[in-house]
């Protein structure tokens, strides 16, 4: 398909796919682009900030696209976000416009509802927030997850578009392809789902059950999806639930990204998709690089089973000579986080995005993530920042001797010289502050924490003291 | 023990949740802590404490605490 490459927005690309629709999995309705259509321009507001807190429901889905269509700026948040932590963003950043259906009154705000024979979303409106915002500002994304930081990737309008566009010179996305909205919007990874479906003209299905859900599967079938998401803790699900011991004929291809899917469940996925004739796609990429950065070619997945890839179409990756740092440069590069509302009104030009993972790359020119340059682990496909946890630890706790690693991307462990420490405590608030699971977090002691010459915490050897136990 | 008791055991020990939170009532996602992520680990301790190997198509049934103890039962499990 030939995608535009002049000044049309996103919202241009997905109008101008000639078969684009939407099925509400939870009522069995299928809508057409028009059918959807709000009268949002009734809303007369400068370009203001947005925020959206959003699952996969039509409401939400019906919500964004109607947003998109407008010049506003969008910041995309999950709807299970804890009230108090919304509030306490909603402080931070003053949007002049809410969308959240979990709460019926927001304190401040003018419930404001929109509608059409179809459907009827509200929305919270406060016309005295105003807000600077960079003319490059179109999109801001969380890395965190459901935790409610107010550290913000910002995303320009050609960022969304660009990364849509080169996502799908790869993905056999077809008009007469029924995709799931499987993974959350607010997720850079669902969001290129639906960004790159939508602008080839594919039936998108929301208001779907999760994947543990016997429903979600008569789904599947149904409605035929040609296509899965998933991060690697779902993969595992994938597994257990019995996903390879049965086919699933409608599957044209299904894809893997948000961290390392161990080479063992990896291998057994290739080999079913090989057997069954659907295409297997392994992808790496950042929020900070709207979503993708790299995929394998599905051919190519037997012999370079543990690599990210090559970098996608208009993309370009190298590695940074003394630290070993993948870096990556191309169109879907973002401008800067936003960590206070002063930051809406910047936008960096960043040439090369540094990723933080450090890389090799072999003789065929395929890269391999070989470590960490940051001290960051991923657990369950989100971001930790394990300083921030060892902070949060340290000070709401009053516990000193300890410190956090990430292993493996399988759990954070929490090494430490309490001899009574409270685990069961400890896990209980770290699943209220950061959302992370109990059984993701292990611990050990030591007699002494091990420190490096510089007196600082050896995490290399505490990792593999542990790992060797 | 009673399987009763081993049972609450698993919820509370993977959910981090208190005895008094379980009841007839508590469902899959119907608290924050028993969320997909979570669901996983809590079969794989029912398998680990009850010594069993639930059938991938009978983790889809686990959809309540009430449901975990009938899927248990065809493992031969008795809550009596």
């Amino acid at each position: 398909m030939n995608l535009a490459r002049d000044n049309s927005t996103l919202y241009n690309l997905i109008a101008a796919s000639e078969n684009v629709n939407f099925i509400d999995a939870s009522n069995d309705t299928r809508y057409t682009l028009e059918q959807i259509d709000l009268p949002i321009n009734n809303i007369e507001l400068a370009r203001s900030l947005i925020f959206l807190y959003t699952d996969n429901s039509l409401n939400s889905l019906v919500t964004y696209l109607n947003l998109l269509k407008t010049k506003h700026v969008l910041v995309l948040l999950s709807n299970t976000i804890e009230t108090k932590l919304k509030e306490n963003l909603e402080n931070d950043y003053e949007p002049s416009i809410i969308f959240d259906d979990e709460r019926s009154y927001i304190d401040k705000y003018e419930a404001r509802e929109l509608s059409n024979e179809n459907i009827e979303i509200k929305l919270h409106i406060n016309k005295e927030f105003k807000s600077v915002l960079d003319d490059n500002l179109r999109l801001m994304l969380s890395t965190s997850g459901t935790t409610g930081s107010p550290k913000f990737v910002k995303l320009s309008e050609e960022n969304i578009k660009q990364n849509a566009i080169s996502i799908s010179d790869y993905l056999p996305i077809e008009s007469t392809d029924v995709t799931p909205l499987n993974l959350p919007l607010h997720y850079s990874y669902g969001l290129s789902v639906l960004h790159s479906n939508a602008i080839n003209g594919a039936t998108i299905v929301c208001g779907l059950p999760d994947i543990l859900s016997k429903d979600f599967w008569k789904h599947l079938n149904e409605y035929e999806f040609t296509s899965i998401a998933g991060v690697p803790f779902i993969y595992e699900m994938f597994q257990r639930i019995g996903f390879l011991k049965k086919p699933h004929p409608s599957l044209k291809y299904i894809t893997q990204a948000g961290g390392n899917l161990s080479q063992n469940i990896k291998s057994e996925f290739n080999n079913y998709c090989i057997e069954n004739g659907i295409e297997f796609f392994v992808m790496y990429g950042q929020t900070e690089a709207t979503a993708r950065i790299s995929f394998v070619p599905p051919s190519m997945l037997e012999d370079k089973i543990t690599s990210i890839g090559k970098p996608i179409k208009n993309g370009n990756i190298t590695i940074d000579i003394d630290t070993d740092e993948l870096l990556y440069s191309g169109p879907n590069v973002f401008g800067g986080y936003a960590k206070q509302k002063e930051d809406l009104a910047t936008w960096e030009n960043i040439e090369m995005l540094r990723t933080g993972d450090l890389a090799k790359q072999d003789e065929d020119g395929y890269f391999y993530i070989s470590g960490r340059l940051k001290r960051i682990a991923k657990v369950f496909g989100n971001r930790v920042n394990l300083d921030e946890i060892e902070a949060f630890v340290k000070s709401n706790l009053n516990l000193s001797l300890l410190a956090c690693t990430g292993i493996n991307d399988k759990f954070i462990l929490i090494a430490h010289s309490h001899k009574n420490l409270e685990e069961a405590e400890l896990k209980k608030a770290m699943f209220g502050t950061f959302k992370i699971q109990g059984s993701a977090i292990k611990f050990h002691y030591f007699d002494t924490l091990p420190k490096t010459k510089n007196e600082k915490i050896d995490y290399k050897t505490i990792t593999s003291i542990y790992l060797e136990k | 023990m009673s399987n009763n008791k081993i049972l609450e055991n698993a919820f509370t020990t993977i959910l981090e949740i208190d005895a008094s939170q379980i009841n007839e009532e508590l469902k899959y996602q119907s608290i924050p802590e028993w969320d997909s992520i979570n669901h996983m680990f809590l079969i794989g301790e029912i398998e680990d404490v009850f010594n069993v190997e639930i059938d991938s198509d009978d983790i889809l049934e686990v959809k309540s605490y009430n449901d975990a103890k009938n899927v248990l039962g065809r493992y031969g499990v008795d809550f009596e």
